[in-house]
């Protein structure tokens, strides 16, 4: 507290690829995001990028069409990853989403240090779907920030994969606007990294707006996932739905830190938050915090969060039946996981999405 | 088909204090059998079910279990229901997540595979699903649902039967079926079981009480207390229980 850490070679040669100013100040003097910052408790970046490779790496980034316009960025972000993101990308892609479409976007992190904004608009009354794939490879790390605005009345699907990336590390970090009466259903998948965090900040003008949050994830040993939320309910007659399940092998680690903040003026919200983790062997490791923050008087506001073992009563009904072990112990794990991922509209995207989770779940058991 | 010789079995040391539960139990059930077990509660006759079954909550630390000719005491419990080993369970376990049909098809599939045989098609096996689950009152509905989920104890047990005839086991052991079941319940699920019945088979009925076994008419009544077989007649022996009570042998035992 108050010592200036000493930065890793890694984050001086990030310092020294910044221009002088206010970010690379607030990079040499309080380094990456690390373990004592409460905020990163369970998730410590500059560890983890403490010996990766630090000069510039290629990030691949396949969209599904061209951006709109390549615009200079209209927001300034707080946080110190996006404003890294924002500082060392050139320009901003900018896409204005139609009705009816499907943006994919995919990003693969090669070995090296990448950094990249993105921004997605979804104009009012419009519908579409915003389908994102993030993989980072081995000595690869990869700084994202996406800037999201729902219009008045738009809905916007989110679908987040996140392909396992033994030895690479990933940040990836959302901002999201939502406008009075737009609908934002977001379900994340992911299976983790050296390090990877998927942070998502939602801004929830309430008025009939409706978010619905969740996700599935499963960390195999030596992988790590984070996934960090903030709703911040700012209009009164907002909803949130938050569901995640996620499950840790031996040597997995899975964090998961929610929190939903109702302003004095976002009176009626109505907003739940649940997580549940399966600790699939000794050694799995799973934290959790979640945390609401009220200041009006005239809410419905609930969370929970639970952590445990696979039943066992249940494996060795399941193994009388004829069931080996290793089968039983999947099927109750794939049960589990498979919650958040069914509540996903689109038959194709679900089954997708199912059949990938069935994949890692084989690899794991 | 059943050889069970001087089985001492007792809580296994890591889930508890290791207390001794089958004292040197001697039974024998051959094919085309039913063998009933009556016995107070405690004495000992579910974890028998437990233990023939291969739960790892309990440890043998004496005598032998033979199922066909094999011992079966190191087998995995998926290893003795391939072999034809089934327990209806007296708490049958919810399994969210799992529609009972998918799990079966499954189940069935894993023990034809463990015993080197193909599997069942898809077509055979919804038909066989269809009569089996006509013959005991078991709507669609209820087959579509995760295996257990939201049913009531009587349509648990029901579910259990189901469950056995669809997986054609060798031997049944049927741990306190009877319990929480009315009158009709019963009935239908004693008819399921004695559709079961048949020279190739064998049965093992645990129970408390005499009102099942009026259905099932057994071939032979034991007796347990503390853990052991203290007597051994014919299905008269039954109705004597029900009569007098344990207390003769919970006596004779202490």
């Amino acid at each position: 507290m108050g010592v200036i850490p000493q930065l890793s070679a890694f984050e001086a040669a990030l310092a020294a690829s910044l221009p002088a100013g206010d970010l690379r100040a607030a990079l040499e003097t309080g380094g990456l995001p690390h373990r004592r910052v409460e905020a990163w408790k369970w998730s410590d970046l500059r560890a983890a990028l403490a010996k990766a490779p630090s000069g510039a790496g290629a990030l691949a980034v396949n969209a599904s069409r061209k951006a709109d316009v390549n615009a200079a960025l209209d927001h300034q972000p707080d946080l110190l990853m996006p404003r890294l993101a924002a500082g060392l990308s050139d320009g901003c892609p900018v896409y204005d989403l139609n009705d009816g479409e499907t943006l994919f976007l995919s990003f693969e992190a090669g070995e090296g240090a990448s950094h990249h904004i993105a921004a997605i608009n979804v104009p009012a009354g419009v519908q579409a779907t915003l389908h994102e794939r993030y993989h980072a490879a081995p000595g690869g790390f990869a700084n994202i920030a996406l800037r999201i605005v729902l219009g008045e009345g738009a809905r916007l699907t989110r679908i987040a994969e996140q392909d396992a990336s033994p030895d690479g590390v990933l940040v990836v970090t959302s901002g999201i606007d939502l406008a009075p009466r737009a609908k934002l259903h977001q379900t994340t998948l992911g299976f983790g990294a050296r390090l990877a965090r998927l942070e998502t900040h939602i801004t929830h003008a309430g008025e009939g707006a409706e978010l619905n949050l969740g996700g599935s994830y499963l960390v195999a040993s030596g992988l790590h996932l984070d996934q960090t939320g903030i709703v911040r309910h700012t209009g009164p007659n907002g909803a949130t739905r938050e569901l995640f399940k996620g499950a840790a092998a031996k040597g997995g680690r899975g964090v998961f830190q929610g929190k939903i903040h109702v302003e004095q003026a976002a009176q009626k919200t109505d907003a739940q938050m649940n997580h549940r983790g399966l600790l699939l062997a000794d050694g799995a490791e799973i934290y959790a915090k979640p945390e609401l923050e009220i200041y009006a008087d005239d809410v419905v506001c609930a969370h929970g969060n639970a952590l445990g073992a696979v039943d066992d009563e249940a494996l060795f009904y399941m193994r009388q039946r004829g069931l080996t072990e290793p089968r039983a112990r999947a099927l109750l794990t794939r049960s589990f996981l498979a919650e958040p991922l069914e509540a996903v509209e689109d038959e194709t995207v679900r089954d997708a999405l199912l059949a990938r989770l069935d994949a890692a779940l084989e690899a794991v058991s | 088909m059943l050889e069970i010789k001087s089985l001492h079995a007792r809580i296994n040391p890591e889930e508890g204090e290791g207390k001794a539960i089958l004292k040197g139990v001697d039974l024998t059930v051959p094919a085309g059998e039913v063998h009933a077990i009556m016995g107070p509660n405690g004495c000992g006759k579910s974890t028998l079910s437990y233990v023939l079954a291969g739960h790892d909550g309990y440890e043998v630390t004496d005598g032998a279990m033979r199922f066909l000719g094999d011992d079966i005491g190191g087998m995995e419990p998926e290893e003795r229901a391939a072999k034809g080993l089934f327990l209806s369970f007296q708490y049958p376990v919810e399994i969210p997540g799992v529609p009972t049909l998918t799990f079966l098809k499954e189940a069935a599939n894993a023990q034809l595979k463990a015993r080197g045989e193909g599997e069942i098609s898809a077509p055979d096996f919804m038909k066989r699903a269809r009569e089996n689950a006509a013959k005991l009152g078991i709507s669609n509905e209820m087959l579509k649902r995760p295996v257990n989920v939201g049913f009531s104890g009587g349509e648990k047990k029901r579910m259990e039967i189901f469950q056995a005839m669809m997986l054609s086991p060798k031997f049944l052991i049927l741990d306190e079926t009877d319990s929480g079941l009315d009158i009709d319940a019963l009935r239908v699920v004693a008819d399921g079981v004695n559709a079961l019945r048949s020279p190739g088979r064998g049965m093992l009925v645990i129970t408390h009480y005499q009102r099942l076994l009026e259905y099932l008419k057994p071939d032979v009544v034991h007796v347990m207390a503390d853990g052991r077989i203290v007597e051994t007649g014919g299905p008269e022996l039954a109705l004597e229980l029900e009569a007098e009570g344990y207390e003769k042998f919970t006596g004779a035992a202490a």
